[in-house]
């Protein structure tokens, strides 16, 4: 450990910690552009400038290291005049075109201005023009006037993703960010410069002028496009419904976690929320097939599934469940199987194609609770010998299975081959489907339920590593659909089960209660980061 | 070679046995990026987008990083040249004694702007700043050689000479 004072603090940091890391342990601000924690050093905004000891003139804080008994100084009357003047430098040629930019509100060029700007501006010449509104790929555009050239982007895609698509081109004031002519900015973590871009350059095409940030709300969540389970935050809009065509989800951003996913998220998880406004999704119970399908209130659905489950014997009863449940609803849904005594029981069921997978965040399998529902215990049961979900289907087909209950699922996009799904599903006499979307299995249901997506409700998933992850509820449940487990708690009391959970929090402690690997967890234990269950 | 015909983008043995030269003197073989991009102009006569992503293959570097090389020095050419490259200076010293007057009769005898090459492949006209040679002011560089003390009279010689 090294200890040092800064503006006359004592602070002690570990050996290596730069100037700006140190200060920020004491609460104590230094402005900077291009430095970023996840990235290499560059030196390039001048912002940090600080004053070290004697020293005569100010030094950039993010490219020094501290040493023992250093003395900082960030609140001299040079260093303000100093972050003036690069302030000064970095606007000359900046368009000031906030009203019409995007970034404006969470752009740090603003942010910094109303500290440290020369309120009397001093530039009078013609500033230097470059290229505007440059989509760079399928998420980033570029307005490379904006751009203050910290270099962050460049240096993400040479250091995180290794592909090296941008570079700072020309020289001097004509100095621009920009690709190799001809290619294109379309690596699968492409729209994390967005994020890292200070100022309003990298802007996001999905999100642009759909709403303005200050309307934005943020709610704390897991992303549920993989089993990586990516830290995210949910950025949405109530404020302004009218704007963005009424979708509440605005868009996602990755949340910091240092053993996950540090501060990056991959495109696919970023722009892998639209089902939660789309028109597909299924806002009300119904009863009733295709074009004879009556929409009918829980009240009057819940008694009725409840018959059909008690109607059929176990053995002629199957349950498909999903590993994009959470962990609440994976338990309570256990419990119900358990309850029934039902022995074909699966959640596995494989995509058509593979799915991608790498070294950095992306994880093949594209489920974020793939863990959690091998952990409650719904997979195929060793000796019943149906043979998982695809056993199911077969038995279905062959009328051994006549009532099917099925979670999510879109079963006609599985890898197994068409026919046979619709066949299985033409032969059931109760196909009942729960799920936050319509799909080909819930257009051939008897019974739909309208499940709530990951961001109207609260929960955890279980990462592939066996870790165990809340995410928070961001918007309501859109009509009348409600979250999975407490669906699944309202079937369970009609089928007399007695009183059910009210609460996410209470399925949690329940799980926590009956499943070895949760033992000792509770909502409260988990806090922002989680934790890892022995698996 | 010609500067106007098409050029396959790909060193003979001799130049890639002096790109390894050049690239073991370096502990960082990046930096023997900038006597490798002369090479190529030498050889290609131009660094075209081709010739960058060739040297990249041969850096181990993202084309958008050669490409920065490239863009960032004034000595490299993008687009053909001409087999002979006349500088003219324009900075103070020149300025005050009539470069103006030397630049504007070189583009009326050749026909061409500033950064233009004559159709015939023959001269490219470049205006640049400070050559180092105030003393022979007005002056220009033509190919590796220095040209002072510049009137109209005294351009069209060398440009008689260079035909």
């Amino acid at each position: 450990m090294v200890r040092l004072t800064i503006d006359g603090k004592e602070v002690e940091v570990p050996e290596g910690t730069n100037v700006i890391e140190a200060a920020r342990r004491l609460g104590i601000e230094v402005p900077y552009y291009c430095y970023h924690p996840g990235l290499s050093i560059a030196g390039q905004c001048r912002l940090c400038m600080v004053e070290l000891g004697n020293n005569p003139r100010p030094q950039i804080a993010c490219n020094t290291q501290v040493t023992e008994g250093m003395v900082v100084r960030t609140d001299t009357s040079k260093v303000l005049e100093t972050r003036q003047s690069i302030m000064e430098f970095h606007l000359i040629n900046h368009p000031l075109d906030c009203p019409v930019c995007d970034q404006a509100g969470e752009c740090w060029l603003q942010i910094y201005y109303m500290k440290h700007g020369l309120y009397e501006p001093r530039m009078v010449d013609e500033k230097v023009h470059k290229p505007k509104a440059v989509p760079l790929g399928p998420h980033v555009i570029l307005d490379a006037e904006r751009c203050i050239l910290c270099s962050r982007c460049v240096r993400f895609c040479d250091e995180i993703t290794g592909t090296g698509e941008l570079g700072i081109f020309q020289r001097g004031d004509h100095s621009e960010i920009g690709l190799f002519p001809g290619k294109e900015l379309a690596n699968p973590y492409s729209a994390n410069v967005i994020d890292i871009c200070p100022v309003g350059a990298l802007t996001d095409r999905d999100f642009r002028f759909a709403v303005r940030v200050w309307y934005l709300d943020t709610a704390r969540s897991i992303c549920p496009g993989c089993s990586r389970g990516c830290n995210i935050e949910v950025h949405y809009n109530l404020r302004r419904p009218h704007h963005n065509q009424g979708r509440r989800v605005a868009r996602l951003k990755p949340r910091y976690h240092a053993e996950v996913n540090r501060w990056w998220i991959c495109d696919a998880g970023r722009y892998g929320y639209k089902f939660v406004d789309d028109p597909s999704r299924l806002v009300s119970p119904s009863r009733g097939r295709g074009d004879a399908a009556v929409e009918i209130g829980w009240d009057e659905i819940i008694p009725v599934i409840a018959g059909q489950l008690r109607r059929y014997r176990p053995e002629e009863m199957g349950v498909l469940a999903s590993p994009k449940m959470a962990n609440e609803d994976l338990f309570l849904l256990k419990r119900l199987v358990d309850h029934l005594g039902l022995a074909h029981v699966d959640f596995s069921v494989p995509p058509r194609h593979p799915g991608d997978e790498d070294n950095l965040l992306i994880r093949a399998d594209k489920n974020p609770n793939t863990c959690g529902a091998e952990l409650v215990g719904l997979g195929p049961r060793e000796g019943v010998g149906h043979g998982g979900a695809r056993g199911i289907l077969r038995a279905a087909r062959e009328g051994r299975i006549k009532c099917l209950w099925v979670f999510h699922h879109d079963l006609l996009a599985s890898a197994w081959p068409e026919e046979e799904i619709r066949e299985a599903l033409r032969t059931l006499e109760c196909l009942i489907f729960q799920g936050s979307n319509a799909n080909r299995v819930s257009a051939a249901a008897h019974y739909v339920l309208p499940s709530a997506t990951w961001v109207e409700r609260e929960g955890t998933f279980t990462n592939f590593e066996g870790r165990v992850q809340r995410f928070w509820r961001a918007v309501e449940p859109l009509g009348a659909s409600l979250a999975d487990w407490e669906i699944l708690g309202r079937i369970g009391a009609a089928l007399g089960l007695g009183p059910q959970p009210v609460r996410a929090e209470e399925c949690f402690k329940a799980l926590a209660a009956a499943v070895p690997a949760f033992a000792g967890l509770s909502y409260g234990e988990l806090r922002d980061t989680g934790k890892v269950v022995s698996a | 070679m010609s500067a106007l015909g098409a050029v396959s983008v790909q060193f003979t043995r001799e130049q890639l046995a002096e790109v390894r030269r050049l690239q073991a003197l370096y502990p960082d073989k990046r930096a023997a990026l900038l006597p490798v991009l002369h090479l190529a102009q030498e050889a290609f006569g131009h660094i075209s987008l081709e010739a960058e992503e060739y040297a990249a293959g041969l850096f181990d570097l993202s084309p958008a990083h050669v490409h920065e090389v490239v863009t960032f020095y004034s000595l490299f050419f993008r687009e053909p040249r001409g087999r002979h490259v006349i500088s003219v200076c324009h900075n103070l010293t020149c300025h005050l004694l009539g470069a103006q007057r030397v630049l504007t009769h070189l583009k009326k005898r050749l026909g061409v702007d500033v950064g233009g090459t004559t159709p015939d492949g023959g001269v490219t006209l470049l205006s640049v700043e400070c050559l180092c040679a105030c003393e022979m002011a007005p002056m220009m560089q033509v190919n590796d050689r220095y040209e002072g003390n510049l009137t109209p009279e005294k351009v069209d010689r060398i440009l008689a000479e260079l035909r």
